[in-house]
This record gives structure tokens, C-alpha cells and sequence, in this order.
């Protein structure tokens, strides 16, 4: 059958797309969704180090949620990455707005101060992880040293050994690292906000609290639910630093441990034990997996409800 | 409501002077207008009344008092932005009570006045909805309700009718006369539109490159303009400029017509001066007759009340405005002659000369 001009566009159209789809799919099909099913299958099985057992159903999930060894281990961890997300959200995600605002006012050398802020943010997170633990060193860490030069003696600890104070410490330097991206991204969202509506608000008679709460706040939404959204998250998928700064075994006595620390030493184990079990660390990275995507979808829905058209 | 005072005021961003010294009396009620093509300095001017701007020099005074470093939310006045600037996360009715709700007034004061206002602007049934399910007027009118339910001392207005069609500018425009002519509240308002001006204020302040230019009621500044600024930008369409130089008969044109004038204008002959003639101050006369402007029509433009023609004379086009029915072609030969007690004589600065 002879093919008219139009269906021979149509095709020319459609092999073109294909052309550009296909090498993308492909690509993405033998580097990212396999693995992830992988290790998603990985989770049914019983291991011996690298070598594949029996079929076992849900036994490494049980055994990861429920059992006597592992569930302690687990539920300690993930209290702890909450603990990480209510504080970052408030130190890294707050802290990032109010600086924003700072910005936004354009005080003086504020171009400098724009660049400054999220220098930390393109840094190395290994040598962030670094710098904190030296700066925490109770020897000769700079922030003892303060404290002692100020005499203020009795405050000096050593942070990253003292179980109260270790999480803490971890918290603020993933703050310190993150917080001019939170900044950054709200200053965009506040410069987005016309003029004219601050404004008003000003002409209205706001103190400077009540613009930034009935005014700025709600209008900065879309970056609220992009911030709020990627600190989930990262708060829950949260490695590098502690892995860095304290260790795989979220020392001291297990007050940093953090889910992907209980993976990595579950999954591939570490030098104190010398485990290695796949079946339960995928059986972990899944349940991670699917409580991320579940909450984070959710969290997105309800925050993108606050958002506004201008 | 109160009266306002513009004492010498000055504007500088840098090196760059804005407002080069400008003194405006604002009486208590009154509507004036600030006009000017843009860059003019009018909206500084409006914004350093409102505290949104610095004052580099002078003093504003609201009032009794001087508020050159009071706070825009204590000057007690209200604005109405060009955008409107509604809270698009607020309802109608949120927006309207906002000031209120900060000055701690009671909920059920703030139903009330933001219930009275609503009514009067006919927004009453717009109450529970958001800026952004409301038409351009609606918001406009929001913006105006939101200004109202203050009762402010001063309502100042940044051009806020330049984002509407111009059907509902003319309505606008009325409504905003009629809301004053309502409230008698002391109104700044700034347009670069002249037609806003003239129909709306009892005060124009004709403004252009940081100084006023002139201050009049609108046919003061229509019939005797200051200076050939004033007199080619309030008008439309704008006065028709003839350059000639002053002898015994009248102002002889550089072809060498002479334009006969009615009364003894206070310069020596000689003078090189400029005649202004508004488009419906030229007559048509038959082609040749003496003391008239021979030219060739080139645009007919029928409005239905009257009719414009765009004709080619010496020096350039002229325009003309028939109040009767024109049966005139294009390229016909035409002679225009300027009603000579209608026209208005510029000297070389551009200042009105005046006749003896």
C-alpha cells in the first residue's frame, strides 16, 4: 500500500523520537532499574557473604522489622534519623529561611555573604566530615580551645564522644554543610514574591515578625515543599557525615546510628564484625526505599496544597 | 483626612538626581493628580509620600506633621498599587480586614467595616474568594476596598488603572471620582495618562524630568499652559506647534504666511516665537484663502463625535479636530486657519508668552 506524505512524516516524526528515547531507556533500564529490583529480589534470599541461598519469603524482613538481634538495632536507628529531621528542619531548613530573609534585605557586602553561605554546600561532604571532627577534637578542636580561651571551662566536652551531646554535633555539621542550599532557594522563592505585596504589607502595618510569618512564609511555599521534601529525604537516607565523623558503628554506643549506617554494616559489614548478610541489609535498603517514597509522596501532596498562584 | 505639604523635596539615588526640588500644597479633600510622561519622577514622588522611599532632601508633612522618617504603617495612609498588590493566599475578605486584624481591631468591627466597604464597591459577593478567581476590576476595586476600610488621612494611587482594557478605565475612573466625591478623603494620585488627569482631579501637578512643570485645575492648565511642555502634553490630541518669528501682522511662518494674531504679544517684533494651536482651535478654510496654513489632508480618522484629521503643512503634520461631519477626501488641498483667540505664543525656552 502506497504510504502518503503525511504518514511518511508522521513515521520520520516518531522514528526521530525514538531515535532520541530508546538509547535513554535503555541506558536507564540496565544502570538504574535493574539494580534496584536486584537488590529488591536480593531481599527474598537467604545469603552467605557474596553466595546466594535458599528462597526465604519475608523471613529478612521480619527478622529486620521484629527479631531479636537486628529490630533493637533498626528502631534505635531510625528514632535517630528523626531526631536528624526534626532538628535539621528546623536548624537547616529555618535557619536557611531567616538567612534568606537576611539576603534578601541586601545589607551590606550581602553579594559577598551570598556566596559565602553556600560555599560549605559545594565542599567535599568527606572533608566537611573532617574538618567538623577536627574542629570537635577535645584536645586541641578549636571549639574546646574557644570555650577554654573565653573560661568557660566547665562548657568543654568531648562532643563526639559524649553520648548526649554526639547526635548533636553530627546534626550541626550536616547544618553548617547544607544550610546555604535551604538559603539559597528560599531567597529565590522570596525574590519571586512582587515587591509591591511586601509592600502593602508594610503600608498595612506588619512588624518585621508578621511579614516574615502572615506574608513571606506562605508565599515561599513552592520552596518549602522542595526543601521540606529533599531533607526528608536526606534525613533519612543520611551516611556520609556520621560515617565520617563517628563511625560505622554510630558510636559512641550506638547514639549516632543512623539506618544507613545499619545497612552498610548489615549489607557489607565492617571491621568489628566481620558479617556480611545481603539478604538483611536489602531487605533494609527496601523498607528504607518504599518508607521514603510512601511519606515523601504524602508530604509532597500536602505541602504543594499551601502553595499559591500569584 | 488632612492636608499635605511638599516642601523643596529632593530624590538622589547616587549621583543620579530623581527629584530635583519639588513644593506641592495638597489641601484637606482635595484630588490632585501628579502627571508626567515616564521617568518623570512622579511615582518617587507618590512613594516618598507613602515612606517607601528615602527623602535625600526637603520635608513632607501630613498633617500637622513632618514625616520624612515616620514609618510607612504610622503615616495613617493607605495605597493602591498599579498591580494591585493583593495577598494571593488571602480571600477577598482577608485582605480587606489585614490592616485590621494587625491594629488588633475586634472581629466583629473588622466584619463590619470590611462588610461596609464591600457593599459600597459591590463586592459583597466576592467576599470568600482569592485575587486570583477575580477579573482585573474586581481586583482593582479589592485593592480600593482594602485602602478604604483604614479611613486613612491620605489615599495615594501609583497609577492604578494602567493593567485595565480601556473600556473598564472609563468605568474605573468614575468610580474612583465618585468614591471620593463619597469619602472626601485627601487623594494623591499618579498616571501618565492626561485624560485620568483632566476628568478626575481638582488639582493637576504636571511633572517632567524632577521638577513641576505647573500646578492648575484641569481647564486652567488646558486654556493658559505654562510652558510648551504643559501645553503639548495635557490635551488629546496634542497641540500643534508652529515655528515662525513675530512681526507687525502677525507670525510669519518660514514660507512667509503671516498668521494673523488678535491681540499684541509682550515681545518686540522680531522675536522668534512658536505658536500652539489645539487640534480644535484650526479651522478649515477653502484652499488660498489669506492668513491661513495651506496643506493636504492625510489621514481621516471618524470617532463617530468627531471627526480627526491628520493633514501635511509646513513643518510637519498638523492635526485637527471637525466637531461636524467631515466630507473632506485624502490628498485634498486644504487651507487651515488658526482662531486667533485661541492661540498660545512660546518664547525660545518654551515659556508662555503673555499678550498685552
Amino acid at each position: 500500500m502506497p504510504v502518503s506524505p503525511k504518514q511518511a512524516r508522521t513515521l520520520k516524526h516518531r522514528s526521530w523520537v525514538a531515535f532520541l528515547v530508546i538509547p535513554s531507556i535503555v541506558f536507564m533500564s540496565l544502570f538504574v532499574v535493574y539494580p534496584i529490583l536486584s537488590a529488591f529480589a536480593y531481599a527474598f534470599y537467604d545469603w552467605q557473604g557474596l553466595a546466594r541461598g535458599e528462597f526465604v519469603g519475608l523471613k529478612n524482613f521480619r527478622e529486620v522489622l521484629f527479631g531479636a538481634t537486628m529490630a533493637p538495632v533498626v528502631w534505635n536507628a531510625f528514632l535517630h534519623n528523626v531526631y536528624a529531621l526534626i532538628a535539621l528542619m528546623i536548624v537547616q531548613n529555618g535557619g536557611g529561611f531567616f538567612l534568606a530573609w537576611l539576603l534578601y534585605k541586601e545589607p551590606f557586602g550581602f553579594r559577598f555573604h551570598r556566596v559565602a553561605v553556600f560555599v560549605p554546600v559545594v565542599l567535599s561532604t568527606i572533608i566537611v566530615g573532617f574538618l567538623w571532627k577536627l574542629f570537635l577534637n577535645p584536645n586541641f578542636g578549636v571549639i574546646n580551645q574557644a570555650l577554654y580561651s573565653l573560661g568557660l571551662d566547665a562548657l568543654a566536652k568531648p562532643w563526639l564522644g559524649d553520648s548526649s551531646t554526639a547526635l548533636g554535633a553530627l546534626i550541626l555539621a550536616n547544618a553548617w554543610h547544607f544550610v546555604g542550599f535551604p538559603t539559597l532557594v528560599y531567597l529565590a522563592g522570596m525574590q519571586r514574591i512582587p515587591p509591591e505585596i511586601i509592600e502593602a504589607a508594610r503600608l498595612d502595618g506588619t512588624s518585621e515578625w508578621q511579614l516574615l510569618k502572615n506574608i513571606v512564609w506562605p508565599l515561599v511555599a513552592p520552596s518549602t515543599t522542595i526543601l521540606f521534601t529533599l531533607l526528608f529525604i536526606g534525613a533519612f537516607n543520611w551516611f556520609e557525615i556520621p560515617y565520617v565523623m563517628v563511625g560505622l558503628d554510630g558510636s559512641p554506643f550506638g547514639t549516632t546510628d543512623v539506618l544507613g549506617l545499619v545497612f552498610y554494616r548489615t549489607a557489607f559489614g565492617n571491621q568489628s564484625a566481620s558479617i556480611q548478610n545481603f539478604g538483611l541489609g536489602s531487605a533494609l535498603a527496601t523498607l528504607l526505599f518504599l518508607f521514603i517514597v510512601v511519606f515523601a509522596s504524602m508530604l509532597t501532596l500536602w505541602l504543594r496544597r499551601r502553595e499559591i498562584q500569584f | 483626612m488632612a492636608n499635605v505639604a511638599i516642601r523643596d523635596v529632593r530624590k538622589s539615588f547616587g549621583a543620579v538626581s530623581i527629584i530635583k526640588g519639588v513644593d506641592v500644597d495638597i489641601q484637606d479633600g482635595e484630588f490632585v493628580i501628579l502627571v508626567g510622561p515616564s521617568g518623570c519622577g512622579k511615582s518617587t514622588l507618590l512613594r516618598m509620600i507613602a515612606g517607601l522611599e528615602d527623602i535625600t532632601g526637603g520635608d513632607i508633612r501630613i498633617g500637622s506633621r513632618i514625616v520624612n522618617d515616620v514609618p510607612p504603617k504610622d503615616r495613617d495612609i493607605a495605597m493602591v498599587f498599579q498591580s494591585y498588590a493583593l495577598y494571593p493566599h488571602m480571600t477577598v475578605a482577608e485582605n480587606m480586614a489585614f490592616s485590621l486584624k494587625l491594629k488588633g481591631v475586634s472581629q466583629a468591627e473588622q466584619k463590619k467595616r470590611v462588610g461596609d466597604a464591600a457593599a459600597s464597591l459591590g463586592l459583597t459577593p466576592l467576599l470568600d474568594r482569592y485575587p486570583r478567581q477575580l477579573s482585573g476590576g474586581q481586583r482593582q476595586r479589592v485593592a480600593m476596598g482594602r485602602a478604604i476600610v483604614r479611613d486613612p488621612q491620605v489615599f495615594l494611587f501609583d497609577e492604578p488603572l494602567s493593567n485595565l482594557d480601556a473600556k473598564l478605565r472609563v468605568q474605573m475612573r468614575a468610580e474612583i471620582k465618585e468614591l471620593h466625591q463619597r469619602l472626601k478623603t485627601t487623594t494623591i494620585y499618579v498616571t501618565h495618562d492626561q485624560i485620568e488627569a483632566m476628568t478626575m482631579a481638582d488639582k493637576i501637578v504636571v511633572m517632567h524630568d524632577g521638577i513641576v512643570e505647573q500646578i492648575g485645575a484641569p481647564l486652567d492648565l488646558y486654556d493658559r499652559p505654562a510652558n510648551r511642555f504643559v501645553a503639548g502634553f495635557i490635551g488629546s490630541p496634542a497641540m500643534n506647534f508652529l515655528d515662525g518669528r513675530l512681526e507687525e501682522g502677525g507670525l510669519v511662518l518660514p514660507s512667509g504666511t503671516v498668521l494673523p494674531l488678535d491681540l499684541r504679544p509682550s515681545v518686540p517684533a522680531g522675536t522668534k516665537i512658536t505658536l500652539g494651536i489645539r487640534p480644535e482651535h484650526l479651522q478649515i478654510a477653502p484652499a488660498g484663502t489669506p492668513g491661513s496654513i495651506p496643506a493636504t489632508v492625510s489621514v481621516i480618522e471618524p470617532t463617530g463625535a468627531d471627526t480627526t484629521l491628520i493633514v501635511k503643512a509646513e513643518g510637519g503634520n498638523l492635526t485637527v479636530v471637525l466637531r461636524e461631519r467631515c466630507t473632506l477626501k485624502a490628498g485634498e488641498a486644504v487651507a487651515l486657519r488658526p482662531v486667533p483667540q485661541q492661540a498660545h505664543l512660546f518664547d525660545e525656552q518654551g515659556k508662555r508668552i503673555a499678550f498685552v
